[in-house]
């Protein structure tokens, strides 16, 4: 897709299977569950039944009288665990410090107990045991009830907000302005404004308006969270075993949360069963803290009820959405009001989307607000391009209603407004070089959209087909990275990083040290080191994997040959500029026979009164220029106007990667996310009843999308490089995701001529858009 | 709790296994027997993370109680491969055809997999999709996964037609 011509490599590009793979095909791979530790105590939580609740007193006397049962651990324990005696469950006010309930309980699920025992099920016992006398107190649950004045507070004040987990995934530069003054439960309000919106309302030819809802979701991975940890009296040593998707944060937090020493800390990212943004640090401090205090190993890892219930889902939203447009097309005006639920604790994108809900386009007027409002359900976390597919489904369904009232080609449409390098987002900060107009462009050349009036004339009298379009995207994240690459005696390469390879990053490392050594990809190992022996990396989030570790990489591989080059250049008397690194050694350039072998040159490096410094190279970098990934998706659907189902028919995902380092893995990340986009738009929903208490909490009523449901994905690779990625690289985790929903819901309003306000769009939220049930208010343009 | 002596055959070996009986198969095979192949991540049947081969049949092992298998055969992943460092055509080709990212799913559809190529050695597309719509992958969409077990059914198919031949 791109016009530029692009250098020609050896092994960057390439489609290369897992270096690595073994392991997870034999059973041999190790998780965080997997690992036992002697003399190992197992933990269960204790939770509350109740959305609020004040906690009265815990009764352990039954539980510790059951045989097995060794500890009831309670918030007020933990200064126990602190270096300084200090208690951050205290009137803790973010998630993370909350190890245990402390006094009250803000959510239904949240943990106030700790059990520990021999095993898994004398700790169940054990939690059956514990006595909790609780006093109710009023809860919030519905948004809009939550921002009124007057209305009960989710919880007491929040002083400082923590984003670190937000942060980990974006690099945002806006204020967020938070709460003071009079107790509310909006925790963080963020607002940008550009031009002037009523005038650009006046000269619209068509203004739509309409408040559009999303659902709170779990990212779905298959594994639930896992922690253990071996604390051990005796040197002070602390050793945490993590599902995580970053080691370093995990260590950060039990350093700040426990004054530990990072000196006497050690995490060891295993094996990570899926994150999605949903594996930071949730229960590490918490499983830390309690083999601290017990003098032993403890492991915990979470049911899959517990996990869906109280880990840390994605938030839901609620925006509402005022555009204008001219009769040509053109833009004229956005308002945007945009609420994410934080659940009980703060820590909601709404910056991020409000951001980015307004700064795809050109908006020659804008003003938008984000809320992030508390309410008392389970806090939220990150899921992958966290916030934005909430946004985009409202922007996207404005855009597309606006076309439709114009009668606009609704691909044109946004082909034509589209932001390009150098605009401004909606904080006024300028794009770097994106490809969002050449996505847009391939997906609307696709048959898929070109034939869509064809796919509506398949349509009969109670099986409507449409196709929808929407695009979607993600600023990257920005985080510095170390690595090292080190020359074997045989002339391998090993390489150690700090970053948990999830989906096969360690493959495209491989690729990378291959290109820049000119070497073959079994001539390399990568081990991922913990955070003891491993140069620093960043979390595997925010898309930033590769785009920051395999940059750093690269210098490290680069580094690597200049001291072989400065090596070979002495020995064999001649100039570094004249030599060259091909077949494993380092010759002179038109003269082979002056040649060292690599392994040769890693010898005189480490030999017994070698007269070379050993050859290890080093790359570290700091990542300052954001390179965007934005995505068009298409897809074709099936509405049965009787039940209201939705059928998945065809679907295609075009997405800017820059440059595909292994189009192989590229795919999978494309297609893994569109799939959890189909998710978004048609099944994926927490659901609770008017107490609070989530009525869905396992895998079979929390319906995450199977093979029989979907499709064959479609996956166009665009190829805009970036200016500061490796080979022109951008992330490639997050942008896939955040499509989905909306180009669905768009495809639903195709088929049957009405719009969901809501996704997921249930077969009732179907039927109610058409009008068969319910009020029918929801008629196409309200 | 009381405890109970489990004698069967896993992998091919014979073994005994003290278990408690609440344990599951899937409890047994992890604690007790050191296979943490096999993977949790619903422990309700309907996640397919857990599923092995009981005497040849798919279950999902977090629903089958372990002093229920007294007697009999259980495949895990641990004993697909063909010998030592031969991977299964299954094995391979998801390997070749990047149908697992982080992994967790792999072993349960690796199992299921072969359960439905071991009756079925050339099933449809749609079949496949259907056989394993009771394994939940979050991280590759599916796609690849479909196609690394059509990829294998062929592979195994030729391979019997070949040997069938000499
Ligand atoms: S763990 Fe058995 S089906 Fe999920
Ligand atoms: S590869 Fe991660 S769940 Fe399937």
């Amino acid at each position: 897709m791109t016009t530029e011509t692009r250098p020609e490599y050896s092994s960057v590009g390439k489609r290369e299977t897992r270096i690595e793979g073994a392991g997870k095909v034999t059973g041999g791979a190790i998780y965080a569950a997997d690992v036992q530790v002697p003399d190992m105590l197992h933990c269960k939580l204790v939770h509350s039944p109740h959305a609020h609740a004040r906690i009265v007193s815990i009764d352990a006397t039954k539980a510790l009288a059951i045989d097995g049962v060794e500890r009831v651990i309670v918030a007020e324990d933990f200064g126990q665990a602190v270096k300084d005696g200090s208690n951050p469950a205290i009137d803790a006010s973010n998630r993370g410090a909350a190890l245990l309930a402390h006094k009250q309980a803000v959510f239904t699920g949240e943990p106030v107990a700790a059990v520990l025992a021999e095993t898994p099920s004398a700790a169940e016992e054990g939690v059956e045991a514990v006595e909790v006398t609780y006093e109710v107190l009023p809860h919030v649950l519905d948004l809009e009830a939550a921002m009124e004045d007057g209305s009960p507070l989710a919880r007491p004040p929040v002083s400082d907000i923590d984003h670190s987990e937000e942060e980990a995934h974006v690099t945002l530069d806006v204020d967020t302005e938070e709460a003071e003054g009079k107790p509310t439960n909006v925790a963080s309000h963020v607002s940008f404004t550009r031009g002037d919106i009523e005038a650009g309302f006046a000269e619209s030819d068509v203004i739509v308006e309409r408040t559009w809802r999303s659902a709170s979701m779990h990212q779905g991975y298959i594994e639930p969270h896992a922690t253990v940890a071996d604390f051990k009296p005796a040197t002070g040593e602390l050793t945490v075993w993590a599902a995580t998707q970053g080691q370093f944060m995990v260590r950060d937090t039990i350093m700040r949360t426990l004054k530990w020493p990072e000196t006497k800390l050690r995490v060891i990212g295993c094996e990570l069963g899926g994150g999605f943004g949903g594996k930071m640090t949730l229960n590490s401090p918490l499983v830390a803290a309690l083999s601290v205090i017990a003098g032993r190993p403890v492991k915990l890892v979470l049911t899959r009820a517990e996990d869906i219930t109280a880990a840390a889902p994605a938030p839901r939203a609620m925006i509402n959405l005022k555009t204008g447009m001219k009769k040509d097309g053109s833009l004229t005006a956005i308002e945007a009001s945009v609420v994410y639920g934080a659940g009980a604790y703060p820590g909601a994108p709404a910056a991020v989307g409000a951001l980015l809900g307004t700064s795809f386009y050109k908006w020659p007027n804008l003003k938008a607000d984000g809320y992030e409002v508390l309410t008392n359900h389970v806090s939220v976390g990150a899921i992958r391009a966290p916030g934005t597919h909430n946004a985009m489904h409202a922007v996207e369904q404005n855009i597309d209603e606006m076309a439709r009232q114009l009668d606009l080609d609704a691909g044109a449409v946004r082909l034509q407004n589209v932001s390009q390098t150098g605009d401004p987002m909606a904080s006024g900060q300028e794009f770097t070089k994106i490809g969002l107009d050449e996505t847009v462009t391939q997906a609307i050349e696709h048959p898929l959209w070109k034939n869509r009036e064809a796919a509506k004339a398949e349509s009969t009298d109670t099986k409507m087909v449409g196709v929808g379009l929407a695009i979607g995207g993600w600023l990257g994240g920005l985080q510095p990275a170390a690595a090292e690459v080190m020359l074997n005696n045989d002339g391998t390469v090993n390489a150690v990083t700090g970053v948990n390879d999830i989906t096969g990053t360690n493959t495209s490392f491989a690729q990378i040290l291959a290109e820049e050594l000119n070497i073959s990809l079994d001539q390399i190992n990568i081990t991922t080191g913990d955070t003891k022996t491993a140069p620093f990396a960043g979390m595997s989030a925010g898309s930033k994997t590769l785009f920051t570790v395999g940059r750093a990489l690269r210098e490290a591989a680069i580094d690597l040959r200049e001291q072989m080059f400065e090596v070979a250049a002495d020995r064999l008397e001649a100039n570094e500029n004249d030599l060259e690194l091909k077949d494993n050694a380092v010759s002179v350039k038109g003269s082979p026979d002056q040649s060292l072998g690599m392994d040769r040159l890693a010898s005189m490096t480490t030999g017994f009164g070698a007269l070379y410094k050993p050859l290890v190279g080093s790359g570290s970098i700091a990542a300052r220029i954001q390179a965007p990934g934005f995505t068009a998706q298409l897809v074709k659907v099936e509405v049965d106007t009787d039940t209201g189902n939705v059928e998945l028919k065809d679907f295609a995902i075009v997405q800017d990667v820059g440059f595909a380092i292994n189009p192989l893995s590229v795919e999978g990340q494309m297609e893994g996310g569109a799939v959890q986009g189909m998710g978004i738009g048609l099944w994926e929903e927490y659901i609770y009843d008017d107490d609070g208490k989530l009525r869905n909490a396992g895998l079979l009523d929390y319906r995450m999308p199977t093979a029989a449901d979907v499709p064959d994905i479609e996956s166009l690779i665009v190829e805009v490089p970036s200016e500061d990625g490796p080979y022109g690289a951008r992330g490639v985790g997050e942008p896939s995701i955040t499509a989905g929903g909306a180009a669905i819901a768009n495809a639903i309003a195709d088929a049957i001529g009405a719009r969901v306000s809501e996704i997921p769009a249930t077969p009732e939220r179907v039927l109610r858009a058409l009008g068969t049930v319910g009020d029918g208010a929801e008629a196409a343009g309200s | 709790m009381s405890r109970l002596i489990v004698s069967a055959r896993i992998n091919g070996e014979a073994r005994e296994l003290l278990v408690d009986e609440r344990d599951s198969l899937l409890d047994a095979l992890r604690e007790r027997a050191g296979l943490t192949g096999t993977k949790e991540g619903c422990n309700n049947g309907n996640c397919g993370a857990c599923s092995v081969l009981l005497d040849g049949r798919l279950v999902n092992s977090c629903l089958v109680m372990a002093a229920e298998v007294e007697g009999s055969d259980v495949t895990t992943v641990e004993g697909l491969e063909l010998g030592p460092q031969q991977l299964h055509p299954l094995q391979s080709a998801f390997l070749e055809e990047a149908a697992l990212q982080c992994g967790i799913c792999t072993p349960g559809f690796l199992v299921s997999a072969k359960a439905l190529l071991d009756t079925n050695p050339d099933p449809t597309e749609h079949e496949v999709r259907f056989w394993l719509a009771g394994n939940l992958c979050r991280c590759t969409g599916y796609d690849k996964i479909i196609r690394a077990v059509m990829g294998a059914a062929e592979t195994m198919r030729n391979t019997a037609s070949s040997s069938e031949g000499a």
